[in-house]
């Protein structure tokens, strides 16, 4: 679905994306990493609404440099800030975007407005004004966007960001759904939303692919490398509610074997400084 | 109640749709209040025609109702998807409309007064309407779906064109019916026409690389300081006389080439 080979993107002095190098095919895919890593600018790299500066991108087996068009045909994208007009109507927002997906058939393009309405659960507040909607219906709202014409990759930038656990939850229900036969990326600086729900992770450091792989494989990094103890030593640690430390590194003396988490595994990734910063 | 009921034959035809319009009613009335009938007819009802009924009904209830720029657009044989995006235009809604027929109107009457600068003001607004229109139009969040839009099929180039042509028109016919209303009718009138053509173009082209409502300010800004530097010693329509207007035919011209040149700096 997506290959990027040695990425690069740069604003004035900074790099955002510098050799970025990964594949991603069906199911959900989740680009791990820190604030600021440059995660928003991939995702709409992936989008066609940035090009690289350098590197080779093909998207759907084409080249988003001249097939662009083609590929928009077949790509759903739901922005960090989708910048939706209050003043309309779940279903009024949701027409607006088919017509710009091309759907110009009036009946049929009402009735497609329809269906993803009802495959996000939208449909009783389809006749409600979006600034009277919770964050959570926003989101799903987004997400129905994102489902017009069926395409088949489709593209989610910090989908979870601000929704309470509950929300969080049926909010993964509803995306693990929707990546069941087609491609769905999803950025997040979350290693729940990943565990909980991608079958592959890319994991970004300072603009190029640190790890790529399953969520089982980021927790393995960690195996053997997490302990209990009664001080505080390794990389990181913290005291946990028994008032033992958990630390993740070597192991200190008298120290207890513990179960690791993916969490685990990707601060092990972004190494000692990195790890600071992102607990 | 009704002392008759309908028969199979009737049932059938009013089922098919056959019953003159009069007839139809009384059945119609009729079967609200009989049980009877109803269960006689709800067989004969073919299961594709209440489909349809239903996906009507269902239609237009979710649709939403147009506002009246849309309902206008769709009156002289605009597309409704077109007639859609246009609609959700900021400055194409009703109380943008609203405050430019206002600012407008002040000017006008401005300009019924005996010196220069009365009309010299309502020659100097007409053409900034349609500037802060555009700017309005294309600023962040001058879009329902901006960044969504950016990555759709739909050419942004296009539905940028085709706003502004909207903005455009709306805001000269706005200042048309208002200096012919309120003004002396001779050619000052429309004085004003190529200097909104050359200011909104001028916009468009800046847009391609700044933020629209940063060039919307600058080429307004611009505007005002050239007319007050211009007028400043004597009050003159000078600016609008012949010269004037050949200029911002050029200026007009040349942003309409180089759009076309940076046009994919829009999509
Ligand atoms: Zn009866």
């Amino acid at each position: 679905m997506i290959e990027a080979v040695g990425l690069v993107k740069t604003y004035g002095r900074g790099r955002a994306l510098d050799g970025l190098t990964f594949t991603v095919g069906k199911g959900v895919t989740g680009l791990l990493g820190p604030n600021g890593v440059g995660k928003t600018t991939l995702i709409r790299m992936l989008a066609t609404v940035l090009a690289p500066d350098e590197g080779e991108l093909r998207l759907l087996g084409r080249d988003p440099a001249g097939d662009r068009l083609e590929i928009r045909r077949r790509l759903g994208y739901l922005p960090q800030e989708p910048g939706y007009q209050r003043g309309f109507t779940v279903f009024e927002f949701v027409d607006y975007v088919a017509i710009l997906k091309e759907m110009v058939e009036r009946r049929a393009r009402h009735d497609e407005v329809r269906r993803v309405i009802e495959e996000v659960g939208l449909t009783s507040v389809s006749g409600k004004r979006i600034r009277t909607l919770s964050g959570g219906m926003r989101r799903r709202l987004g997400i129905a966007q994102t489902l017009l014409g069926d395409p088949e990759l489709i593209l989610l930038d910090e989908p979870t960001v601000g929704l309470d656990p509950e929300q969080r939850l049926r909010f993964r229900e509803l995306i693990s759904h929707i990546g069941q036969d087609r491609a769905v990326v999803l950025s997040t600086h979350q290693t729940e939303d990943v565990a909980a729900l991608c079958n592959r992770v890319v994991v970004l450091k300072a603009g190029r692919c640190e790890f790529e792989g399953t969520p089982e494989e980021i927790r393995a990094l960690a195996e053997g490398r997490v302990w209990f103890s009664a001080e505080k030593s390794g990389v990181l640690s913290w005291r946990t509610g028994d008032g033992l430390f958990r630390n993740i590194g070597p192991a200190p003396e008298g120290a207890r074997l513990a179960e690791p988490t993916v969490e685990d595994g990707y601060l092990l990734l972004l190494g000692g400084t990195a790890a600071e910063a992102a607990a | 109640m009704s002392t008759w009921h309908m028969d199979d034959g009737l049932a059938v035809r009013y089922a098919d749709g056959e019953l003159n319009p009069t007839l139809a009613a009384s059945v119609e009335a009729h079967l609200l209040a009989c049980d009877q009938c109803r269960s006689l007819l709800a067989p004969r009802v073919p299961r594709s025609r209440l489909d349809r009924v239903w996906a009507e009904v269902a239609d237009a209830v979710d649709t939403p109702a147009p506002g009246p720029f849309e309902r206008l657009l769709r009156a002289i044989g605009v597309h409704d998807h077109t007639a859609r995006l246009l609609g959700a235009t900021h400055s194409l809604r009703l109380p943008w409309i609203a405050a430019s027929t206002v600012a407008l109107l002040f000017a006008a009457l401005a300009s019924g007064e005996t010196t220069r600068w009365g009309l010299l003001s309502y020659l100097t607004l007409a053409p900034i309407l349609p500037v802060a229109g555009v700017a309005v139009a294309f600023g962040r969040d001058g879009d329902p779906a901006h960044e969504i839009g950016l990555a759709a099929p739909y050419s942004m180039f296009r539905l940028m064109l085709m706003r502004a042509a909207a903005v455009l028109t709306s805001s000269s016919a706005l200042a048309l019916v208002m200096g012919l209303g309120l003004l002396d009718d001779d050619w000052t009138v429309a004085a004003w026409l190529l200097p909104s053509l050359a200011l909104t173009s001028l916009t468009l082209v800046l847009s391609s690389r700044f933020d629209p409502r940063h060039c919307g300010a600058a080429v307004a800004a611009t505007w005002l300081v050239v007319v007050v530097a211009t007028n400043l010693r004597e009050p003159s329509l000078a600016m609008f006389g012949g010269a004037g207007q050949a200029g911002y035919l050029a200026i007009t011209f040349v942003s309409v080439v180089l759009l076309f040149f940076r046009r994919k700096e829009f999509s």
